[in-house]
């Protein structure tokens, strides 16, 4: 093969810098290289991200019991520098949800609407999740429910307006950071809590 | 020419798509988030499967070979050096595991030979006969080695610079130049087809 169709292949040398003589093989060349491309690309199996998830799970998770005696035992505090903005967080995995008007309930007798925090997970492989954070003491009584079986979770919670830390409890065994989380704190025993900044409701007029 | 999320270049922080950098995958990955390493295997499962695919010629080793590489790299990510890279470190792992897989089979099955066809069931010499474009292409690319296929496959499948290819793969610019060119003098008699 001439040195200058080579150099053409290589991407060191454009088409018009070819020999006129050699511009037509630069042709077939290219005709053969786009079906080679066409015929090896292959696409990998769509359980392998699953099998790669499981395989990564069975290399062990958090201890329930040594959380659960850490939440006994070890009061939660939250150290955050200021945080601003939930639309980030909104857009993501995480919403904050306003219910104005409405039929009163416990939480709204004193205030004009009630703030929900609305929880997300996919977690396909789950049978249980639950959320916990420093808005329930840290039990994982909050169950959210997958009831057109996607294999995404959701369900909320109401709160007062604040900054609030939580985790995922999955299967009632394994605790799991929120991965679409805005913001994270150091929960102090070397993982990390997802945190969600609940603002006041807008003033109404 | 691959679309740069179907690549293992760097997937690098952008203000307003909200997807989080390689970078910043890693360090939450490192500070204990667990399940944040599903986006680099979202990210890079599809180059790591192609190439496995490619040089082994076996679906299902792939899936392995892939599998064990992400495992591998999830458990060694403190080594990752540049976490901005962590693409190409995946794939370097990966690359490696290949090459542990075709040096065993050969050990087994062919030793000492140099041209080593794919394992994939294709009789090259039967796929030419049969003259069907696809198949005469795939026994050309089976009838390359190892290291041919895989220069070969990077710049004209996956397109890559040699200069990326010498990072991927810890070889010469030279080097790897020299087995592509040997590759395309291996599927210069195809060209017939399209003149």
């Amino acid at each position: 093969m001439k040195k200058e169709l080579q150099a053409y292949l290589d991407g060191e040398l454009s088409k018009d810098e070819l020999p006129s003589e050699l511009r037509a093989e630069a042709d077939s060349w290219d005709r053969l290289l786009a079906d080679v491309q066409a015929t090896v690309t292959s696409e990998a199996p769509v359980d392998l991200r699953e099998s790669v998830r499981a395989a990564l799970a069975a290399r062990g998770t958090r201890s329930a019991g040594r959380r659960a005696v850490d939440w006994a035992l070890r009061p939660r505090t939250v150290r955050i520098s200021p945080l601003a903005g939930l639309a980030a967080a909104a857009a993501l995995a995480l919403f904050i949800v306003w219910q104005s008007g409405g039929p009163p309930t416990p939480a709204t007798l004193d205030t004009e609407a009630t703030v929900y925090i609305q929880f997300a997970l996919e977690a396909p492989s789950a049978r249980s999740v639950a959320v916990a954070g420093d808005f329930n003491g840290w039990a994982p009584a909050v169950e959210l429910s997958d009831l057109d079986g996607d294999g995404v979770w959701t369900g909320r919670v109401a709160v007062e307006p604040g900054i609030y830390q939580y985790m995922f409890v999955i299967d009632d065994s394994e605790w799991r950071t929120d991965p679409n989380a805005e913001r994270y704190a150091d929960d102090g025993f070397g993982d990390r809590n997802a945190v969600v900044v609940v603002a006041p409701p807008p003033a109404s007029s | 020419m691959p679309s740069l999320d179907r690549s293992v270049r760097a997937e690098s922080a952008t203000a307003g798509d909200g997807r989080p950098s390689d970078a910043d995958v890693v360090h939450a990955v490192l500070n204990g988030d667990r399940d944040a390493y599903t986006v680099l295997v979202q990210r890079y499962q599809e180059a790591l499967y192609r190439h496995a695919e490619q040089m082994t010629g076996r679906p299902d080793v792939a899936s392995e070979i892939v599998q064990s590489a992400l495992v591998k790299g999830y458990e060694k990510l403190d080594g990752c050096r540049d976490a901005d890279r962590v693409g190409a470190w995946l794939f370097r792992i990966a690359a490696n595991q290949t090459k542990d897989y075709l040096k065993d089979r050969r050990r087994r099955d062919v030793p000492l030979q140099e041209a080593e066809p794919l394992s994939r069931d294709v009789d090259p010499e039967g796929d030419a006969e049969r003259g069907e474009l696809g198949d005469r292409i795939r026994a050309a690319l089976a009838r390359l080695t190892p290291a041919e296929r895989q220069a070969f496959v990077l710049k004209h499948v996956e397109g890559y610079s040699y200069e990326e290819m010498a990072e991927l793969l810890g070889a010469s610019v030279g080097a790897l130049k020299m087995r592509v060119h040997r590759a395309r003098e291996a599927l210069q008699p195809l060209l017939e087809v399209y003149r």
